[in-house]
């Protein structure tokens, strides 16, 4: 019989571990209880999946690890709503259900040969982390140019993934910018928001391509920064948040236009966005 | 009648031209017979699609809230008691209102007119008579025969609160009993009751028209679309049903203005009114309070007195 | 082809062992569809249903998995339940609303389970309208009063016997057991011919919408529409191509259920996010979602409008909106030229 889109797979949640300081995200592992759970879980990039916490509902969250993770997927988490605190409260050992990969992801393909531009604020850099260890493995590395990395916080606390951060700041392979809104004290990296630091840190457009997530004011400054910068709509990527809850482009909430955030997107150029109507 | 919409629209050309309001919300012609429909007049040079007849049957206080700027407003009894609660609840600011009051002889019960005559393709109003052509016959009535059942127990027909008032008034003949029809009610078995209920629950389909078109359902969220905690699930049985609309019953206590726009909105014709006019009972009944009277005595669960019947606290 | 409603019931009624069959009934008196056990239960001689029949594919409340959580664990339960049914008695507004719906749940990558579990085990006995409502107007939306679109067995009735046409293979299958049929006489024929030609009254222009609509999005056009609209979902419910949907959790203790329910974009919660920011918050942001949807982005997606014309919509709304109004409403907005 079919799969049937609607059944999640269920996982394991190995760790639930808080990201920030302020405690509203979490990162959660979960691990596939068998392989062919697994294998039938391909995902790229920028995918999303529906994470169940059974009792409270189902939700849609970027998927923050890379297809060269192998055995478990990640997601950092913001409490927000009923299904997020109900996850945020989870023991570890727990199962959850999970419905995905969806959505479309980072054009990987389209980016070879090219330098890219990373730029993400807050806890929406949890696709970017994926995209960037995904260019970060061995098997793809060459297949890149150089990759920069703009990543930004209120403050030094509220940055995701901060071991992380700490080794690619050592590694030659990717140039790790990170800032802050305000000074803080033991901070001798960038002050600053994004949209100041890409102008003053943004490596070239020629022959880059520039992929941006973050709040939406963060988008909405950033983007004529790296206008100026010389990147044309073609070479902007991001990635949209919207309302969702089939994820398979089907019950009418997420969409823009005619086209679907949960199947059509998440990701989109700025040309793309261009074509469509401004309600999102 | 025809006076009444002469001096109507007389009145809206002035304010609009003298730039005393920015809109009239009043009633126009329907796209189907014997349906009028809200309208937002701006401009002079449209006072004259407004209208007033038997078909004016919305309550115009739920949109008043939601237009911006400064608005006169059609009111007939009913309506000026929604508003005059909006005011006491701070929902409306009274300077921004002004209040074209016109008495009103009750409205027309399309439903019970379709049952006779089928879909209804055509009607006419003259002074005293509703001639309709039906899909299945075609039929002469005169108003009292389909006034709408709300209104035929209506006791304030003539605007409580207005600016000004046009046409004459409405004398109110004594009810020998009032709320007869919620007595019956209770005097049925609790099974009958249970039965009556549960048929006509399992009607909602839970669009929210009844609460969208009340004036006084205002809340920036319902307890329905609550979802921590969650009251209700998305279910739409008869029980559900039954949830809900007690729940907006007892919400709208002391402060239901029996307008039976709600029964009127349902799609699906639930009797939503057995259950407000209950508890309008009660509150009559416990507090001898009806609402939206004046502006000085507020909804009866709004305030508190140490010698409030607490009946409803302890079973007696 | 015809055969006497006698006959026709006997068979009706022999098919009961086997099909759940739904058909247009009086309850509390109003038409709707409703499973009937027998041909004497059905309702004959009604305009259309209240509501229309698309809850027998994709009900206001169903079940998608159920659960159980036992310590860390669970189990989980595809609660995907269905029954070979007959859908008797759909007007051709309706019958052509489930090939609309049928591209909804089915797209480049995924097909809904529930949906068309339900759609392939269903028959649609089609049948002409031989009255029309003054809020009919499916001869503009590519369809008549007679159309035998989207029917498996498409019935006209002549008062005392149907005229039956097999439409499908399926509706082939169904009666390939009929026996009894007669040649029509030259005066049912003419019968059959009149109710084949006619018309709804009632019509709008979609000719240019579409294209129209394409610009239209910042048009002031949706600056007034939108304006008595309640945002209630009376017009979402009762429209038979209408598809949006919920998914909820419905909870006992230890034990629960995912279900689905009927949602509508006129709600403005439909489209809240988590934070807080809606997109569609304004209600002239979900009429224009409303027309946009139905005229523009439906043809663009499934290439057909996404109304028949049934005019449920119109007799529903509690403020008597008129999507003919709106519609005509578009055809004279001036687009200006940049």
């Amino acid at each position: 019989m079919e799969q049937n889109p609607y059944i999640p797979i269920t996982m394991k949640l190995i760790k639930n571990l808080c990201e920030t300081e302020d405690k509203l995200v979490n990162t959660f592992t979960l691990q596939f209880l068998n392989k062919e759970d697994e294998e039938n879980f391909k995902y790229m990039p920028g995918q999303f999946a529906e994470l169940s916490a059974y009792g409270h509902g189902e939700a849609p969250f970027g998927i923050a690890t890379s297809p060269t993770e192998p055995g478990i997927i990640k997601f950092s988490v913001a409490k927000v709503g009923c299904v997020s605190n109900a996850l945020h409260l989870m023991e570890e050992g727990t199962m959850v259900g999970v419905r995905g990969p969806m959505g479309n992801y980072y054009p990987m393909e389209t980016f070879k040969g090219k330098n890219l531009v990373i730029i993400g604020g807050g806890f929406a850099f949890t696709t970017l982390r994926s995209m960037a260890v995904y260019m970060l493995d061995e098997k793809h590395r060459a297949d890149y140019g150089d990759i920069t990395v703009i990543y930004g916080a209120r403050n030094p606390g509220l940055l995701l993934y901060k071991e992380e951060l700490a080794e690619w700041e050592a590694n030659p392979k990717i140039n790790l910018i990170t800032t802050i809104d305000r000074p803080a004290e033991g901070w001798n990296k960038h002050v600053g928001f994004i949209p100041t630091i890409v102008g003053e840190v943004a490596p070239s457009a020629v022959d880059t391509y520039a992929v941006v997530c973050g709040p939406p004011v963060m988008i909405k400054y950033t983007l004529p920064v790296l206008e100026k910068l010389g990147f044309t709509p073609e070479q902007i990527y991001t990635s949209l948040e919207m309302r969702m809850k089939c994820g398979l482009g089907i019950c009418g909430r997420c969409n823009i236009g005619p086209k679907y955030v949960c199947k059509d997107g998440p990701v989109f150029s700025m040309a793309q966005l261009k074509e469509l109507p401004s309600e999102y | 009648m025809n006076s009444i919409i002469d001096d109507i629209r007389k009145t809206a050309r002035q304010l609009l031209t003298e730039g005393k309001v920015d809109v009239v919300i009043g009633y126009e012609k329907g796209s189907l017979p014997l349906k009028a429909t809200p309208c937002f007049v701006r401009s002079p040079q449209d006072v004259d699609k407004l209208i007033w007849d038997q078909t004016c049957e919305n309550n115009l206080a739920a949109f008043v809230a939601k237009t911006l700027g400064k608005k006169a407003i059609i009111a007939k009894g009913c309506d000026s008691r929604a508003l005059m609660v909006l005011i006491q609840e701070n929902q409306v600011v009274r300077d921004d209102l002004y209040i074209i009051g016109v008495s009103c002889q009750g409205v027309i019960d399309q439903r019970k007119i379709e049952a006779e005559t089928g879909e209804i393709i055509g009607a006419s109003i003259t002074d005293e008579k509703i001639s309709v052509q039906g899909m299945e016959c075609d039929k002469e009535y005169s108003f009292t025969d389909v006034k709408d059942v709300t209104c035929q127990t209506c006791r304030y027909p003539n605007p409580v609160l207005e600016d000004v008032h046009i046409g004459g008034s409405i004398e109110v003949p004594e009810q020998a009993t009032l709320f007869a029809d919620v007595i019956d009610m209770e005097n049925k078995s609790d099974n009958e009751r249970k039965a009556y209920f549960k048929e006509q629950m399992s009607k909602c389909i839970r669009c929210y028209a009844c609460r969208n078109v009340c004036p006084l359902c205002y809340c920036q969220e319902c307890f329905v679309d609550c979802n921590s905690p969650k009251w209700l699930t998305g279910g739409v049985d008869s029980a559900e049903n039954l949830l809900f609309q007690t729940g907006r019953a007892l919400h709208l206590a002391g402060r239901c203005v029996e307008c039976g726009a709600c029964s009127r909105a349902c799609p699906q014709g639930v009797d939503i009114r057995a259950l407000s006019r209950k508890v309008n009972k009660d509150v009559k009944e416990m507090y001898n309070h009806e609402s939206g009277l004046t502006e000085e005595v507020k909804p009866a669960l709004n305030v508190y007195s140490t010698d409030d019947p607490e009946a409803f606290l302890v079973k007696e | 082809m015809k055969i006497s409603k006698e006959k026709f019931g006997q068979a009706f009624d022999a098919l009961v062992a086997e099909y759940q069959i739904i058909a247009p009934v009086i309850t509390d008196g109003d038409v709707n569809y409703k499973a009937v056990k027998s041909f004497s239960e059905v309702k004959q001689n009604y305009l259309n249903s209240k509501l229309p029949p698309k809850s027998f594919l994709f009900p206001q409340h169903e079940k998608l998995l159920s659960y159980k959580k036992e310590g860390k664990d669970v189990t989980v339960k595809n609660e995907l339940k269905v029954e070979k049914t007959i859908l008797f008695g759909i007007r051709p507004c309706d019958a052509k609303s489930m090939l609309l719906l049928d591209k909804v749940f089915k797209n480049d990558e995924y097909r809904d389970p529930y949906y068309y579990e339900r759609r392939d085990n269903s028959i649609i006995i089609g049948i002409a309208c031989n009255k029309i409502a003054p809020t009919c107007f499916c001869s503009s939306m590519g369809i008549s009063p007679a159309s035998s679109k989207g029917s498996d067995i498409f019935l006209v009735d002549l008062g005392n016997s149907y005229h039956v046409e097999i439409i499908t293979e399926k509706g082939k299958a169904l009666t390939a057991g009929l026996q009894e049929l007669a040649e029509l006489t030259a005066e049912e024929q003419a019968l059959v011919n009149t109710i084949k030609s006619a018309e709804t009254p009632s019509k709008v222009d979609v000719s240019t919408i579409t294209a129209k609509l394409d610009k239209m999005f910042d048009h002031p056009y949706w600056d007034t529409l939108h304006e008595k609209c309640l945002s209630c979902n009376a017009c979402s419910f009762s429209c038979p191509t209408c598809h949006c949907f919920d998914i909820s959790e419905e909870v006992h203790k230890n034990e629960g259920s995912r279900v689905r329910t009927w949602d509508g974009c006129m709600a403005p919660l439909f489209t809240l996010h988590g934070s807080g920011h809606n997109p569609r918050d304004k209600k002239k942001a979900r009429w224009r979602q409303r027309m946009l949807h139905k005229f523009n982005y439906f043809v663009h997606n499934n290439g057909d409008i996404a109304c028949v014309g049934c005019g449920r919509c119109i007799k529903s709304c509690p403020v008597n909106m008129d999507i003919r109004q709106a519609i005509d409403g578009v055809n004279k907005a001036e687009l200006v030229v940049d």
